[in-house]
């Protein structure tokens, strides 16, 4: 407690500096790191109050509520904080009435405070973010924000007011303003659904009654390359989610399974499995272009290709060992070597940070596992709560979306990498399955 | 007369293994090269400012006008259908060489198909539920290539087969069990007139 006030006052001193630099600065400068997110204990939680928004122009309160728990759903999801909550709004420009608030919330243990003032403007929303330490008698102003979307995207207002917040604390931005695509349905009839990364909204993007596999978001979020069985055999397609007039792209659709897309960093290449030289083997296409070349040549099965986040190297799946394992090669083929040993090793995602490859093992059960890419240290992150596989990484490198049946049938789950925060977020009657998790929204 | 049938038994079971082995090796080109010269470069991507190829597939429509070199190698599913006489083969778990009591269903399925030359045949590979998506797509595509592959061996043409793998995502039983599980780790015939 002691520690966090000091490490709150630290961050005041700095970030009030920030703040009151000129604005365009802040975001860029966020320099410090105020809360350690690799190290450390990370299961004392900042205390932060987020009382209903204030509603500044417009009558609707009950967005200012909505908004406002969005908020805070946000902050616990990010595992970073400990939320309390109020009912009442803080009325708008009554100093008095806000330093009320703030000194019971500080008598009630938060260490911060948010403040959302709601703008609703026609088919604009708008909301600035004010960010108070509650650990300093004058309750001083941290950090302000002013964030504007199209009245549709109303939760994006929240998810960008947590982004922020978490970046203030961390001097990372968080990772509540992205979506998730998966598969909902079960097997010979699966769809791809696009819903925010806390579940919320989700929408079929894909209709074709068909077989539809591997979802993965490009590196700019505005595509998603799939395997689809629509036209009969598995190909590879490439969807524009955001954009409703614009067909889906055939990538390729060459004799034997397309399948297996991991895009290069870049987004101008995109790493895949054809099988159309005799066996499943790992190719690059030039997405522009269409121009392939061939990485692997091997009898077994060599597919699940997934690039490090330098673009130098790609992971992937083979059983030339016998079982599947995860293999490393570089961008080109050369230089193969194998990284995990004794199990059965599918799925591997290279991390954000590309410190960390996460892959399942299958022993009885499915389960999550993380190595280094160079081979040491391998640590399960799940266990003995039914199978849990299909991991994909935020774009912070500190969460993964992934699939499980603990509860019977698949679902999507998100949980914190140290394992201290697991939180279902598909609620869907059917089965959920093969989450991507989106980068940041541009 | 017990004798006879175990020399019998391990001579078929050498035979296989031959004949396995020879497929396992091999980068397994053999059947394929072998087959239908493979259309010219089936499409790839053409994702760029949209080039006139990237019409017809991206529209969906690549029935009629892309139909042309794709069907050689790429023939329509729709009118493939099961016949009796073609019988399903099995696979240990992330197993695909063939077990010598398959060798023996796929020696009859050989021999019909050899009588009834007209037809195209469609192999399916599939899996169970175990392991994951995308390593259980590559899978099926080795059961169904294995099978192609057998089926070759004992002088079915290789221009007649099409293989298709659906991974796991066609299970013919749901439960979770091995012997549900060994119903769906197989290859499946299908057949339909040239």
């Amino acid at each position: 407690m002691r520690r966090i006030a000091a490490v709150v006052l630290a961050l005041v001193i700095v970030t009030a500096l920030e703040f009151w630099a000129p604005p365009p600065a802040v975001r860029g400068q966020a320099v410090d790191v105020y809360i350690n997110v690799t190290g450390g204990d990370r299961s004392r939680k900042l205390n932060i109050a987020v009382p209903e928004f204030t509603v500044v122009a417009g009558t609707d309160t009950a967005l200012a509520k909505l908004l406002a728990s969005v908020v805070g759903n946000d902050l616990t999801l990010s595992g970073l904080f400990s939320v309390v909550a109020a009912s009442g709004a803080i009325p708008a420009n009554n100093p008095a009435a806000l330093e009320q608030t703030w000194s019971a919330f500080a008598a009630a243990g938060a260490h911060a405070g948010v403040h959302g003032l709601l703008g609703i403007r026609g088919e604009r929303l708008e909301a600035e973010m004010r960010l108070y330490d509650l650990t300093t008698p004058e309750y001083r102003l941290i950090a302000s924000r002013k964030f504007e979307v199209a009245a549709p995207q109303s939760r994006r207002l929240a998810h960008k007011i947590a982004d922020e917040i978490v970046l203030q604390f961390t001097g990372e931005l968080g990772v509540a303003d992205t979506k998730l695509a998966y598969l909902a349905g079960l097997p010979g009839a699966k769809e791809i659904v696009v819903a925010d990364y806390d579940g919320a909204a989700p929408t079929a993007v894909t209709r074709n009654g068909s077989i539809n596999l591997s979802p993965v978001w490009s590196p700019d979020a505005r595509s998603i390359a799939f395997t689809s069985f629509m036209n009969g055999y598995p190909d590879l397609f490439r969807l524009f989610p955001f954009e409703r007039q614009r067909p889906v792209q055939t990538l390729a659709s060459f004799v034997g399974i397309n399948s297996s897309p991991g895009w290069s960093p870049d987004g101008r290449f995109l790493a895949l499995t054809l099988s159309k030289d005799g066996n499943p083997e790992i190719y690059v296409l030039t997405v522009a272009t269409g121009v392939l070349q061939r990485l692997t040549r091997h009898a077994g099965i060599d597919t699940e290709p997934a690039w490090a986040p330098t673009g130098q190297q790609i992971a992937f799946v083979s059983d030339r060992a016998g079982q599947p394992r995860i293999f490393v090669m570089d961008r080109d083929g050369a230089n193969v070597r194998q990284i995990t040993t004794g199990g059965f090793h599918t799925q591997p995602r290279w991390s954000p940070k590309g410190d960390s490859i996460v892959y399942t093992q299958r022993a009885g059960t499915h389960d999550l596992w993380a190595i280094s890419p160079s081979g040491s240290t391998p640590h399960q992150l799940t266990s003995g709560q039914g199978d849990n596989q299909g991991a994909s990484w935020a774009p912070d490198g500190r969460h993964l979306a992934f699939q499980s049946n603990r509860n019977g049938r698949w679902q999507v789950f998100v949980m914190s990498v140290d394992g201290l925060t697991t939180t279902r977020v598909t609620q869907g009657t059917t089965e959920a399955t093969s989450p991507s998790w989106s980068p940041r929204l541009p | 007369m017990v004798t006879r049938a175990g020399h019998a038994a391990v001579m078929s079971l050498l035979l296989v293994g031959l004949i396995i082995s020879g497929c396992a090796k091999q980068p397994a080109t053999t059947a394929a090269t072998a087959g239908p010269a493979p259309a010219p470069a089936p499409r790839a991507a053409a994702p760029g400012p949209a080039p006139s190829a990237a019409a017809p597939a991206g529209s969906g429509a690549a029935g009629s006008a892309a139909a042309a070199p794709a069907s050689t190698a790429r023939p329509s599913l729709k009118e493939f259908t099961a016949v009796a006489a073609l019988k399903d083969v099995f696979f240990e778990f992330d197993k695909y060489d063939i077990r010598a009591e398959d060798a023996k269903t796929l020696d009859a399925n050989a021999t019909w198909l050899k009588a009834n030359a007209e037809n195209l045949v469609l192999i399916e590979g599939h899996c169970d539920e175990r392991g994951t998506n995308e390593y259980n797509l590559a899978l099926g595509e080795r059961r169904a290539k294995a099978a192609m592959n057998y089926l070759v061996s004992q002088g079915v043409q290789a221009n007649r087969i099409t293989i298709i793998s659906y991974g796991e995502e066609r299970p013919v039983c749901n439960e979770k069990n091995e012997s549900c599980w060994g119903k769906n780790r197989r290859a499946h015939f299908l057949v339909k007139p040239r």
